[in-house]
């Protein structure tokens, strides 16, 4: 009886089986998909290119991405040479590895990036500086190769991913398409996400990727909460123009960021208060270049009086900021024609001749800037408590949010984009379900705990760095100089990267670095031991004060 | 279900004396595959209604079953490496395609979970349960997938009675059920009539040995109660040289045995069967499939069996 009963029960779920797969539309006009990838940006647009990348789909498994935008913009999107988009990202070597890999990297404008072989990290205040030179670190893709990362525009990145995917048959694009809501079916037994889009299409998900930027509708949908905090400060973007010169690239912590895209074309990421972000975006462009050249240039306090100088009198002209710094740099003996100086001169004519010394130590004057790239931005530091949802997975920004001033964040989401492209293809290859919580468990489990490394480790540099306080920035400039000058501890990181010979795990090892440099500084104890017997009083008191003073602001973290 | 503590107590007296009993148990027990009567049907109640009654939980991925849903990715590894060693497949994700496939003891869910793997992959299967609540929970399952509506169905039956009907399968696969039968050499000499000539048979379970119980029983079930007290009967499990002595053996009067010779520790040839540990690794919280023949048998606890029916027998 009971079995008779279960017999015919099976039947009619069989039966209704049928019904919903129909021709890919269910009886309950739900169009059906394995994957649906909610956002067309890096992230997003990755993990689709590294499926369709992937034989393991064979043209079975079928994958939907939908995007607000017009993708359209981002196809055609097309510059002069010698002009440059204000988004730029600095591509580190496992970043383009996976690229290559997936045969994406072929399809970017080489000439549109620019290898970074060496970088400073440069303190503001004090002028101290650290060097890292892709050489000596090791660093490089394949043989022959020296660079630490590659710089380029977001939108190179984006516009050959989409070309990339232009050829694929199992992928389809929705642009200009939002998603208006997700909500779960109501088929026994399923309980999978149903996204209805503005096309009027209603799409059910085997498996939902939210890679829809910080307001992430996928995590809401998930009702997956994220944790972090602002950080009461903003980046102005801009495209610097200035005289053909070969410089290092100026990691933002002293805070700007000055990042060479071609040899008289360079990034700025500048971090600041958003009451001075508001001000020098809407000033005269002239004004963010004079303050850039002077910020580089000038004493700290002197820099600050000018900040403040500005605050006050927003309506400042170039021409009066032009005096302001020339007093300055009287004031500080500055000689008008010496490496510091910015003020009397012409950079066109900077260019001219033998560069004053320590010239070199600078990035070089900005002589204008692109007309239109100046833009600001909050930062902000948001971590998803969980990458799965039932049937959904996050990825980049809808993960994650990370202060830019490393510009990571958009690594770390090609990073999940991989993770989850590998993570996707060995479930399929097992037969598994790739929506379900087990299968997509590998993920997270390789991402979340490698995220949040990076993340707070760009915390803790920004708190290292955005402190003024004069105990901290000493014990900052001479934990710097003392790193810098320490062989043991530069031969230490030089082998560490030598041991990792493949492209794969000497990647994103820049990173990794500066991050072990900064806990080493902040952890005191472990420079100690490197600096041997001799420097240890000094040094370990030095850091051991830094290491209180940085670990001090602690409560800027709610 | 008791109080926490009250179970914890219950172990500490209980856990010893039961241990040492079944380590002589071990030594002294007539082997589980020793030939019986066979009885109508080797389905026994009270397991029956045992995960009759678990199988609504049996699709909570975070659930008392979370351990089972992740132990299947290296199953399916297993599986799969096995059936193409013979047969590169043209396209990966249906590398099963055009293979009649039988999961016997499907489960409600999870371990119907390789039953859906082998669907995907695009074997036709068919899943058997003697449960029909879990017969119904997983084809409800099951109909939710659009994907697995046509290579997938389900039926409320017990091996004797799928070996009355004329249906042969490339693969029989019964994944941690034979721990669970009442006459565990009916049921698999069942599971093997059910094999076609050069076909498949997988089975999955858990061994007799000290340390199976100490895991099994004492630590899942009773300690850490990762699955409920009562999944696991100790006296029930078997251990691999059984399993390998038992195809070593014509299955018929007469016939070819399946596995034609054995080496040093019993191990028998690979092309003929297989033995591989699937071994629970805390700190990864996840499950290693065994390298090939670490140990005679590095399955002290959880372990697969393959062995392939010969053509000509
Ligand atoms: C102004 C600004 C400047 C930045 N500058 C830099 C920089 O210089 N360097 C750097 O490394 N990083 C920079 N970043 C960060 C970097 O852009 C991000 O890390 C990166 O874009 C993240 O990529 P993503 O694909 O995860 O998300 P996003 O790029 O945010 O993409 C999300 C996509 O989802 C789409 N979407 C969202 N909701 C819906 C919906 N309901 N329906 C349809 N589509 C939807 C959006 O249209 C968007 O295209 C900047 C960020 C901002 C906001």
């Amino acid at each position: 009886m009971l079995l008779r009963w279960a017999r015919s029960r099976a039947r009619h779920t069989r039966a209704l089986a049928r019904l919903y797969s129909g021709l890919g539309t269910g009886s309950s006009g739900y169009k059906e998909c394995d994957v649906v990838i909610v956002g067309g940006g890096p992230a997003g647009l990755a993990f689709a290119s590294a499926l369709a990348a992937n034989k393991a789909l064979d043209g079975s498994v079928k994958v939907t991405l939908v995007e607000g935008g017009d993708l359209d913009k981002v196809r055609d999107w097309e510059m002069p040479p010698d002009a440059f988009s204000n988004r730029v990202v600095s591509l580190t070597n496992a970043s383009q590895d996976f690229l290559d890999e997936i045969g994406a990297w072929v399809h970017l404008d080489a000439e549109r990036t620019c290898p970074i072989e060496d970088m400073q990290v440069w303190d503001g205040i004090s002028d101290a500086r650290i060097d890292f030179s892709a050489a000596a670190l090791g660093l490089g893709r394949g043989k022959g190769s020296s660079q630490m990362a590659r710089l380029t525009e977001t939108l190179n990145l984006q516009r050959g991913l989409l070309q990339h995917l232009s050829g694929q048959s199992n992928i389809t694009l929705l642009d200009s398409t939002k998603v208006e809501n997700i909500f779960s079916d109501d088929i026994p037994g399923g309980g999978w996400p149903v996204v209805q889009l503005s096309n009027g299409n209603v799409l059910r998900a085997r498996l939902l990727v939210g890679a829809d930027g910080i307001n992430s509708p996928v995590r809401s949908y998930s009702k997956i909460d994220s944790y972090g905090w602002d950080y009461n400060t903003r980046a102005i973007v801009a495209t610097l123009l200035h005289p053909p010169r070969i410089f290092p690239a100026f990691l933002p912590t002293g805070p700007i960021a000055f990042l060479p895209l071609s040899d008289t074309a360079s990034s700025l990421v500048w971090s600041t208060t958003p009451a001075l972000a508001a001000v020098l975006t809407k000033a005269d462009p002239a004004i963010l270049a004079g303050m850039i050249n002077a910020a580089f240039r000038l004493p700290e306090r002197s820099v600050r009086f000018l900040h403040r100088r500005l605050l006050e009198q927003p309506s400042l002209s170039p021409e009066d900021l032009r005096t302001e710094i020339a007093f300055r740099e009287q004031a500080h003996t500055i000689a008008p024609h010496s490496a510091y100086a910015s003020a009397t001169i012409n950079p066109e004519d900077a260019s001219v001749g033998i560069p004053p010394h320590g010239a070199e130590a600078l990035p070089p004057l900005v002589a204008s800037i692109q007309p239109g790239t100046i833009a600001s931005f909050p930062l902000r530091l948001r971590h998803a408590e969980e990458y799965i949802g039932s049937r959904t997975v996050l990825i980049g920004d809808a993960a994650h949010i990370v202060h830019p001033l490393a510009g990571q964040g958009l690594n770390l989401g090609l990073g999940d984009a991989a993770a989850l492209a590998r993570c996707v293809s060995t479930a399929l290859a097992l037969g598994g379900d790739i929506g379900s919580r087990t299968a997509l468990t590998p993920y997270a489990r390789e991402r979340y705990f490698e995220n949040h490394k990076v993340m707070s480790a760009v915390d803790k540099l920004h708190k290292l760095y955005a402190s003024t306080a004069p105990p901290v920035v000493w014990a900052r400039s001479t934990g710097l100089e003392v790193l810098n000058e320490l062989d043991t501890i530069k031969a230490g990181i030089v082998g560490a990267a030598g041991g990792q010979s493949s492209a794969r795990a000497g990647a994103g090892l820049f990173w990794d670095t500066v991050a072990s440099g900064v806990e080493t500084l902040v952890g005191g104890a472990r420079v100690a031991e490197a600096v041997g017997s001799g420097l240890q009083s000094v040094a370990g008191g030095i850091l051991q004060q830094l290491a209180r003073a940085a670990a001090g602001p602690e409560n800027d973290r709610r | 279900m008791l109080p926490r503590s009250r179970a914890r107590l219950l172990v500490s007296t209980l856990a010893r004396p039961s241990l040492r009993q079944h380590v002589c148990a071990l030594h002294t027990s007539p082997r589980r595959l020793a030939e019986q009567q066979p009885p109508f049907s080797t389905v026994n109640d009270a397991e029956i209604a045992h995960f009759s009654r678990l199988s609504a939980l049996w699709w909570d991925e975070r659930g008392e079953f979370a351990l089972l849903h992740k132990m299947n990715a290296h199953r399916m590894r297993f599986i799969r490496e096995k059936l193409l060693s013979d047969r590169p497949p043209d396209a990966p994700s249906r590398a099963l395609a055009g293979l009649d496939a039988l999961d016997v003891g499907c489960g409600g869910g999870i371990l119907s979970e390789a039953t859906q793997s082998l669907a995907r992959l695009g074997a036709s299967t068919l899943a058997v349960d003697a449960s029909a609540e879990n017969v119904h929970i997983a084809s409800r399952h099951a109909a939710a997938d659009a994907r697995l509506a046509d290579a997938l169905a389900f039926r409320c039956a017990s091996v004797e009675e799928l070996v009355r009907e004329p249906r042969r399968f490339d693969v029989v696969c019964s994944m941690e059920v034979v721990e669970h039968v009442d006459n565990p050499a009916a049921f698999v000499r069942a599971c093997a009539e059910l094999v076609r000539p050069g076909g498949h048979l997988f089975l999955s379970t858990v061994a007799r040995t000290p340390l199976a119980y100490l895991l099994t029983i004492v630590a899942a079930e009773r300690l850490l109660r990762l699955v409920e007290p009562g999944t696991h009967t100790f006296s029930k499990y078997i251990n691999p040289d059984e399993l390998v002595g038992f195809f070593a053996k014509p299955l018929v009067p007469g016939a070819r045995p399946w596995i034609s010779r054995t080496y040093a520790h019993g191990l028998p040839t690979r092309t003929e069967a297989e033995v591989r540990g699937i071994v629970y690794v805390p700190w990864r919280g996840d499950w290693v499939l065994a390298p090939r023949a670490t140990t005679p048998w590095s399955s002290q606890v959880n372990y697969l069996f393959w062995v392939r029916r010969p053509y000509d027998s």
